[in-house]
């Protein structure tokens, strides 16, 4: 028996493997010395070791947040170890030939698009293996068309002044206990400029992986899209199967300037913790995006993975007729717990968002959307339309929602919806009637509920998200 | 923590009448506690600076009060002056008896998590005690008057036990002179099958404070049909608490409010479903002029096994200035799956199309205004069940209305 429920658990989590690169990783703990040999590892100048100290030294100030619905073991920094780097880093790989071909072999098994698959899928992947991104192709192409996408840590040597000028312009180091510890310790991430009136001529992606053992993951990205240009970026993660909880506090901040677009998507599915909550990813992230004049952010999230989830991506809507946009799906099983949503600021005149939130509970999870629409004295009309679904699969789980609305301004519209609900008895007789069993019937209706958010994504995105729900959901029936 | 706290327990520590004891939970509780905040969520858009900064104080002596009369009814009145009780109803009806406690009785019914709930715990003098026998319905409107005179404090606590398959009507009325500070709260046992209409009036001088509750248990099969109106003040605070606690219980809630000037009003609403197959309905309404602020929390927390449960909980405001402010925040807390919930809130201000269209058959603009406004409001007035109380509000909201403000 015993055997039996191994073995499906095992085929539960399809990325759940560990590939044996060799790394170089720092012991465990946090101080100031620490900062200072990341900073001197990755060859920073000055100012950015200035501003990381500065960073350690409030986060020391402040205090964990408890105000989500989650709970969770009490998380020793010191325990975490705050940098890891594949070995055969070292010599920087000038092409994929020169690439550890255990790491290729790693990205295959994740299906993800590197070698052959680059043509055909017509995505460039910045693939950020632990801390260190490895490879980063379609480069060139990008480059003909002005488009800067490299890792963070690259950019701070060839792009110091666009760096400078907004790094921690839209998440500040004050912002909040998470923010401030990943700008201490941050490693790598993405960088991505659109020059002015440019389409970037190609979906951007990242592909994360943790997998140094007990090792925080500290990516920061940032986007700027400057006047009238338009970029669509991907964000997906998978994770390989651990025993003990690992600590991910990533901040992504976005930059849409005048008449700008930026749709970002995000497919996340780190490791969830077996079914009694052991293992899994602690995920505590801050994205925001700050909209100038008739800009656009547009969020679509899918949340699958993580034992602990803590994610509110945010618009802030500062220019006039802007528009933000959040379409969010969160599945947890399991004992995974999710608190997420999304921050709408309206400060800007006739500005407008959207948000969509669908939340699925099944097992004996919680899952709560927790969002703040502010309308600011100046949004002179403008609009917000909010929509939570939340359906529960069996009796042991929750499905929380907790809204904020704040308008000060009368011309302002805001209007908040919520609803929940279980999987109907009609809808599954009427499906089993037809000869579907129960578990496709329930991955149908989930598919059906979240339909509004999946068209949101870019069509590979979607399919994938798919199958990620239809796996998920797998055994949650009866 | 503030003085006025530090004053308040200060007090309670000196008041020797016997039931010491009784007041010891509360009293080490409410050492210990925190002063709310900004950063206190059940606090986050009221600010306690007219608590701090009231001066209002326990008076010795209290003048000759009498509440406001409501044309068509005589009530069963139980009146509270600056926190004492002057008048306990003559020729009670079978079935109904009032008792007073000498001092606070710690009742089971209103959660312990507020502070000023702690402070009411501490220094309510007199507490009345309601009690209506099993299966007697008393048809004629029991009216608990909170009075407080100019400058006063003064904290009040009634308790009232329907009886299973008894019924019961009971009307809060809270009128405060200026410069007053009071809390009042009231809590309410209703037995198997029995029923509470229950009305709480906060229509009191701007510049005062008051913060209080009602904390409603039901049990099995009970009912209760609730309607609450208030205007603002320095400081308005009114927590509500419905408990299903036996099957089958229905809980109705309509709340109005209208504020002007720099009022402050903050509901805090919070319902709990513990057991299967009870119903909630709750429709709040609410209008902020000038430069005033709303607050509304509405929380539905359905526990593990109370599968079968129908909550909704509707929330419209209507924002007439452009220095005025509305914070809602509906919340869900869901733990069973066969449930149906559902909230919705709104903000917004007073359909321009619909203010045209009237202006286009000749009338004001600002008359067109007012009965845009009066609709919205009198929809839920029309719902109060003893029709002379909603007669009796019409104008005074009629008033209100006409003294707003409206840019």
């Amino acid at each position: 028996m015993t055997e039996q429920i191994d073995k499906a658990l095992a085929r539960e989590y399809e990325a759940g493997f560990v590939s044996a690169v060799e790394s170089e990783t720092f012991e465990p703990g946090l101080d100031e010395d620490v900062i200072r040999r990341i900073s001197e590892v990755k060859g920073e100048p000055e100012w950015m070791l200035e501003w990381r100290l500065n960073a350690f030294r409030v986060w020391q100030e402040m205090e964990e947040p408890d105000w989500a619905h989650v709970s969770y073991p009490k998380i020793d920094y010191q325990a975490v170890s705050y940098y890891s780097a594949p070995k055969s880093m070292k010599d920087k790989p000038k092409s994929l030939d020169e690439v550890d071909p255990e790491l290729l072999r790693t990205y295959e098994k994740l299906g993800i698009p590197l070698v052959e698959q680059q043509m055909l899928a017509g995505v460039a992947v910045d693939a950020v293996f632990d801390s260190v991104s490895v490879v980063t192709t379609f480069r060139e192409k990008l480059e003909e068309a002005g488009v800067i996408f490299c890792p963070i840590s690259e950019a701070l040597h060839k792009y110091p002044d666009l760096v400078k000028k907004y790094i921690g312009s839209v998440v500040p180091t004050k912002d909040n206990y998470f923010a401030a510890l990943n700008c201490a310790v941050f490693t790598d991430g993405s960088f991505v400029y659109i020059p002015k009136g440019t389409r970037c001529p190609m979906e951007l992606s990242t592909y994360f992986r943790i997998n140094e053992q007990n090792t925080g993951q500290f990516e920061r990205t940032l986007i700027i899209a400057d006047e009238g240009s338009y970029v669509s970026y991907l964000e997906g993660c998978t994770a390989p199967q651990r025993d003990e909880n690992q600590l991910h506090a990533a901040v992504v901040e976005l930059v849409a300037l005048d008449d700008a677009e930026i749709k970002y998507s995000t497919v996340q599915n780190w490791y969830p913790g077996d079914e009694e909550g052991k293992g899994g990813i602690y995920n505590f992230v801050t994205k925001r995006g700050v909209c100038h004049t008739n800009a656009k952010i547009s969020w679509t999230q899918v949340e699958t993975g993580s034992a602990v989830t803590w994610k509110y991506p945010s618009c802030v809507l500062k220019g006039d007729n802007s528009v933000g946009e959040f379409y969010s799906v969160a599945l947890t099983r399991g004992r995974q717990q999710a608190d997420t949503g999304t921050k709408m600021i309206h400060i800007g005149k006739n500005t407008k968002s959207t948000i969509i939130s669908k939340g699925i509970s099944a097992g004996k999870s919680n899952n709560s959307y927790r969002g703040l629409v502010r309308m600011n004295p100046g949004a002179e009309g403008a609009r917000n339309f909010t929509q939570c679904d939340s359906l529960l699969i069996g009796d042991q789980c929750g499905a929380h929602t907790f809204p904020y609305v704040e308008s000060r301004n009368p011309s302002a519209i805001v209007e908040h919806e919520a609803t929940t609900s279980k999987v109907s008895d009609d809808q599954m007789f009427l499906c089993r009637q037809r000869g579907v069993d129960p578990e496709k019937a329930v991955s149908m209706i989930v598919n059906g509920f979240c339909k509004e958010v999946f068209k949101e994504l870019p069509m590979e995105f979607a399919v994938e998200a798919g199958k990620l729900l239809e796996i998920s959901l797998e055994g949650s029936v009866g | 923590m503030s003085e006025w706290l530090q004053q308040a327990i200060a007090r309670a520590d000196s008041i020797q009448d016997g039931f010491e004891d009784q007041r010891a939970t509360s009293l080490a509780l409410l050492k210990d506690i925190k002063w709310p905040t900004r950063k206190t969520e059940a606090w986050k858009y009221t600010p306690l600076r007219a608590v701090e900064r009231s001066a209002a104080i326990f008076k010795e002596e209290s003048p000759e009060l009498e509440p406001v009369a409501v044309e068509g009814l005589e009530f069963l009145e139980l009146t509270f002056v600056d926190g004492q009780l002057v008048s306990l109803p003559e020729d009670l009806p079978e079935g109904l008896t009032i008792e007073m406690q000498e001092s606070s009785l710690f009742a089971e019914i209103k959660p312990e998590r507020h502070v000023f709930g702690l402070v009411n715990d501490v220094l309510a003098a007199d507490v009345a005690v309601v009690t209506v026998a099993e299966g007697v319905a008393i048809e004629q409107l029991l009216r608990i008057n909170n009075l407080l005179s100019n400058g006063a404090q003064g904290h009040i606590r009634v308790i009232v036990d329907i009886k299973a398959g008894a019924s019961l009507k009971v009307v809060e009325n809270a009128e405060g002179q200026g410069a007053s500070l009071t809390t009042a709260y009231t809590e309410y046992q209703i037995g198997a099958e029995a029923t509470l209409e229950h009305y709480r009036f906060a229509l009191q001088a701007a510049d005062n404070v008051a913060i209080g509750g009602c904390h409603f248990k039901l049990l099995e099969s009970a009912s209760l049909n609730s309607s609450i109106i208030g205007f603002g003040s320095d400081l308005q605070r009114i927590d509500t608490d419905i408990i299903h606690a036996g099957e089958k219980a229905d809980a109705k809630l309509n709340a109005i409010y209208l504020l002007d000037g720099k009022e402050l009003f903050d509901l805090h609403a919070n319902v709990e479903h513990a057991v299967p197959n009870c119903t909630t309905e709750e429709n709040i309404r609410g209008i902020a002029g000038d430069s005033s602020r709303a607050v509304f929390n509405g929380r539905i927390h359905i526990h593990r096994d109370a599968q079968k449960t129908l909550a909704e909980l509707n929330n419209r405001n209507l924002l007439m200035s452009d220095k005025a402010e509305i914070n809602t925040k509906p919340e869900l807390e869901i733990y069973a799956d066969d449930v149906r919930c559902a909230h919705g809130a709104t903000i917004a201000e007073i359909d321009k199309k619909a203010l045209y269209y009237l202006q286009t058959r000749g009338v004001s603009r600002s008359q067109a205004q007012l009965m845009l406004s009066f609709g919205f409001i009198n929809e839920l007035i029309d719902q109060m069940p003893t029709a002379e109380l909603a007669e009796w509000v019409r104008p005074i909201i009629r008033d209100r209305f006409s003294q707003m403000e409206v840019k």
